[in-house]
């Protein structure tokens, strides 16, 4: 048995009111005298068992009667044989309503989303007083709250433009209604359930049911934008969607201007040429022809046009970085020039410095930064380590055998960290390392990244600039500026891999979520699949009723 | 003192409790006789105390049970018979004086003890005025008071004296006063007993099983206060008894039923009891008009 408001119990405790009356009431009556004592006292030692009975009784029927009363206030729900339940045990439910971008594609003439919000509103209609909701959008947001504000939270959502990692969150709303104390836990999941969001499996707790609805049939044809990577004289456009779509035109813009046109299936890149505009940040996007998935169709980047850097290597450069620059210097992206220096000492303009191999000429080089006016300097050895740098992707990882610690360094100006402490600073137009770019100090020469690394080092890390950085969002683009300079951007689009709506299938869907998945029309019936219970507080009261007939039968019938 | 009671009421017909707010016992015994005489028109004691004298012939309003069935049967003509009144009659009164005959179950009402003393004194009356000598015996404990049985002039006035002078007592012994009463009743005679019954029924039903088998009439009036029948109070209370250290707590509502049924059987009991040994048996209540006690003897 459960109970719709179990606080309600606490009431139990009155039940003892009718012993304790019976306790507290013993008083000292009031004596009166009276001739025919004998008479009582025979009348009274006949009916002593009858009286004795009588009392017991109304006792009982008083006590049961309390707690009669108590539990129909609870609202106790007791198993229903058969489908004649119209109740169920106390849940704790999660609903994913997965309004990722994929949910707003027309299908049959009707967005996707609102055949999602109506199994969402089933299920979430079905729900009882006693049960605990959550609801939780393609945020990832676990939202607590009452049947209905959760029904007016799902009946105003809209297509999102970030993607749900939908085994992700179903494994985080299976541990949420896990410690829930009640009987019931469940996990509705409302989904596309597109073949691409299935990664992993989300072990859902075996106590923990989770209902999905069923992925469709087919998959509606769809193309959208995904990676945009512009090159030298060009820009490659990697054409997203559906397998088996077939191609469509899409659109060039450079700043509102367009500049090409081209035909892209998806699955395919297609390289549009493209003449380099002026040294600058430009702005632009690619638009595919309208389809059932507008939300991917556009898709916009950015293109840093800048002239290569002019860089200059003293002896102590090391033979892995003169082998680099060399390298970058052949392909285009490095000029030979005065712009950027490398090595121990600084130089006029932007320079990369790293620590004399010699520990005598450390006190030298710092008194060089002094003289530079960079307040950071070099400081004892460190230990060993790997390097951690967010900002840097190619040196991720990357082990340091040697090194010396920064001091006077401010949190903001460090870019890459070993053991928590700052190994690549950059101060003013100062880049300093804290080890020497050789294989003795460092594997980071002989690592596939290194080069790369240079290019970027002497073309945008030295000067300040930031990447071009992409993030999940609705489509747009936002310069990063420092002073009057633009100093990187980052570029808003949907994750590609929303735009292959092709749906996984049942048995993928089952052993990557766990779940019993059921269609539109049987959802809202398999929601709630415990025992069917029937709520009692109306025959309790019947009781109740019952027992104070008896009690007042029994008070005045049996004086 | 004069009464002033409308001629058109009766004292033997009013409230007891009325009656005696209209002066002492003396004239209340006065009244309520005169009253049940005039409504009588006979003497209650006729015919068990007088011997055959005469017939004469039957007028409507004789009682029938004076006719004479074997002149009916031969000579077909009704007449009843006369008696002449015996002098030599001798009557005890048995009053019982104990403290449970001083209660009463609600104010204004009298207490059996005051009803028991008004009854015998209008009975000792009737008695005196057909020239039966009366006696009185008061008991409680003991028998407090013991006035042989007389006809001379007076004998009324000592007779009341007789129960004025006796204080409530405290417990009954019944018993004892009727042992007394038989050495103070030497000849036959008739023994009326005015009392709660509250005491060992089957030692006092022994006593006057003896007066019976002396040839004594005995009556017994059982005196019982209306509350005694019908249980009430507060709803829970301490019954203190009036003549022993015991007491009892009730929730009357609750024992009421059981203790009516408890009083009805004891009075049943009594008056099997007293039918089988011959006794007559009286139960009255406090609130009876004195006239309807009385009339229990006709």
């Amino acid at each position: 048995m459960s109970f719709l408001h179990p606080l309600a119990l606490a009431g139990l405790a009155a039940a003892a009111i009718p012993a304790l009356l019976h306790l507290l009431e013993r008083r000292v009556p009031p004596e009166l005298p009276f001739p025919a004592v004998r008479y009582l006292a025979d009348a009274e030692r006949r009916s002593a068992r009858r009286l004795r009975l009588r009392h017991l009784l109304l006792l009982v029927l008083r006590t049961a009667l309390i707690v009669a009363i108590v539990l129909a206030a609870a609202r106790p729900l007791v198993p229903s044989r058969g489908t004649t339940g119209t109740l169920h045990p106390p849940t704790a439910l999660v609903v994913i309503l997965d309004n990722s971008p994929s949910s707003g594609v027309v299908v049959d003439g009707r967005p996707l989303l609102d055949r999602l919000k109506l199994a969402a509103h089933a299920a979430l209609a079905r729900a009882a007083a006693g049960d605990r909701l959550w609801l939780v959008l393609a945020d990832g947001v676990a939202r607590a709250g009452s049947r209905d504000a959760l029904v007016a939270a799902v009946d105003s959502a809209h297509p999102d433009s970030r993607r749900l990692a939908v085994v992700a969150a179903t494994a985080r709303a299976a541990r949420l209604v896990e410690a829930e104390p009640v009987p019931g836990r469940e996990v509705h999941l409302v989904s596309d359930l597109q073949r691409t969001a299935l990664e992993g499996t989300a072990d859902a707790p075996r106590d923990v049911r989770v209902l999905a609805l069923a992925p469709a049939d087919a998959a509606p044809p769809n193309r959208g934008i995904g990676m945009l990577q512009p090159t030298d004289g060009g820009l490659a456009v990697a054409v997203v969607g559906t397998p088996g779509t077939p191609p469509g035109p899409l659109t060039v813009r450079l700043r509102g201007r367009p500049v090409a046109r081209a035909i892209g299936a998806p699955g395919t890149t297609v390289t549009v040429s493209l003449s380099a505009p002026g040294p600058g940040w430009w702005a632009g996007d690619v638009e595919l022809e309208a389809d059932e998935l507008r939300a991917d169709d556009a898709r916009p980047f950015v293109w840093r046009v800048a002239p290569p850097a002019r860089v200059a290597t003293g002896a102590d450069a090391g033979p892995f970085l003169t082998a680099a620059i060399g390298v970058l210097r052949d392909a285009g992206r490095l000029a030979a020039g005065s712009d950027v220096s490398f090595g121990e000492r600084p130089g006029p303009g932007a320079s990369v410095l790293f620590p004399p191999a010699d520990p005598a000429l450390l006190g030298q080089a710092n008194r060089a930064l002094a003289a530079r006016g960079v307040t950071a300097r070099f400081a004892a050895p460190g230990t060993a380590g790997p390097i951690a740098a967010p900002g840097l992707p190619g040196l991720a990882g990357v082990s340091v055998a040697r090194r010396y610690r920064f001091s006077g360094v401010d949190s903001a100006a460090v870019l890459a960290t070993v053991n928590g402490e700052p190994w690549l600073v950059r101060v003013g137009n100062v880049v300093l390392f804290g080890s020497r770019l050789d294989t003795a100090w460092t594997a980071l020469p002989a690592a596939p990244g290194f080069v790369p690394f240079v290019d970027a080092l002497a073309n945008r890390i030295v000067r300040g600039e930031a990447d071009v950085h992409e993030a999940e969002g609705a489509a747009r683009v936002e310069f990063v500026v420092a002073g009057a300079d633009t100093t990187g951007a980052t570029v808003f689009r949907v994750d590609p891999r929303e735009s292959d709506l092709t749906p996984a299938r049942a048995a993928m869907a089952r052993r990557a979520l766990g779940a019993e998945l059921a269609r539109d029309a049987d959802f809202a019936a398999a929601a709630f699949a415990g025992p069917r219970l029937a709520e009692v507080s109306g025959l309790l009261l019947v009781a109740a009723l019952l027992l104070a007939a008896a009690e007042l039968g029994v008070a005045t019938l049996t004086r | 003192m004069t009464v002033a009671v409308p001629t058109s009421q009766r004292f033997d017909l009013l409230d007891p409790a009325e009656v005696s707010r209209l002066g002492g016992i003396e004239i209340v015994a006065e009244g309520v006789v005169e009253g049940f005489l005039t409504g009588l028109h006979r003497s209650p004691f006729r015919g068990f105390s007088v011997e055959f004298t005469e017939h004469r012939p039957y007028q409507p309003g004789d009682e029938p049970r004076y006719l004479d069935w074997k002149i009916l049967a031969r000579a077909d003509r009704l007449f009843v018979k006369q008696f002449e009144q015996e002098t030599n009659l001798r009557a005890m009164l048995l009053v019982d004086a104990s403290r449970s005959m001083a209660w009463h179950g609600a104010e204004g009402r009298l207490t059996k003890r005051a009803y028991a003393d008004r009854l015998a004194a209008a009975l000792a009356l009737i008695l005196l005025r057909q020239r039966d000598a009366t006696g009185l015996v008061t008991f409680d404990e003991a028998v407090r008071q013991a006035i042989p049985a007389r006809v001379k002039v007076g004998q009324w006035g000592r007779l009341v004296r007789g129960l004025l002078d006796t204080p409530d007592g405290r417990g009954t012994a019944a018993e004892a006063a009727l042992r007394r009463l038989t050495s103070l009743l030497v000849r036959r005679g008739l023994v009326i007993l005015i009392s709660d019954l509250l005491f060992d029924r089957d030692l006092a039903l022994t006593a006057l099983r003896y007066l019976r088998h002396r040839g004594h009439q005995v009556i017994v009036y059982h005196v019982m206060d209306p509350a005694e029948l019908d249980l009430g109070g507060p709803p829970e209370v301490r019954f203190r008894d009036l003549e022993s250290p015991a007491s009892v707590v009730v929730r009357p509502r609750e024992l009421a039923r059981a203790y009516g049924e408890t009083v009805r059987r004891e009075i049943a009991a009594w008056r099997a009891t007293c039918r089988r040994h011959g006794i007559a048996y009286h139960h009255v209540t406090t609130d009876l008009p004195f006239g309807l006690a009385l009339r229990l003897l006709t």
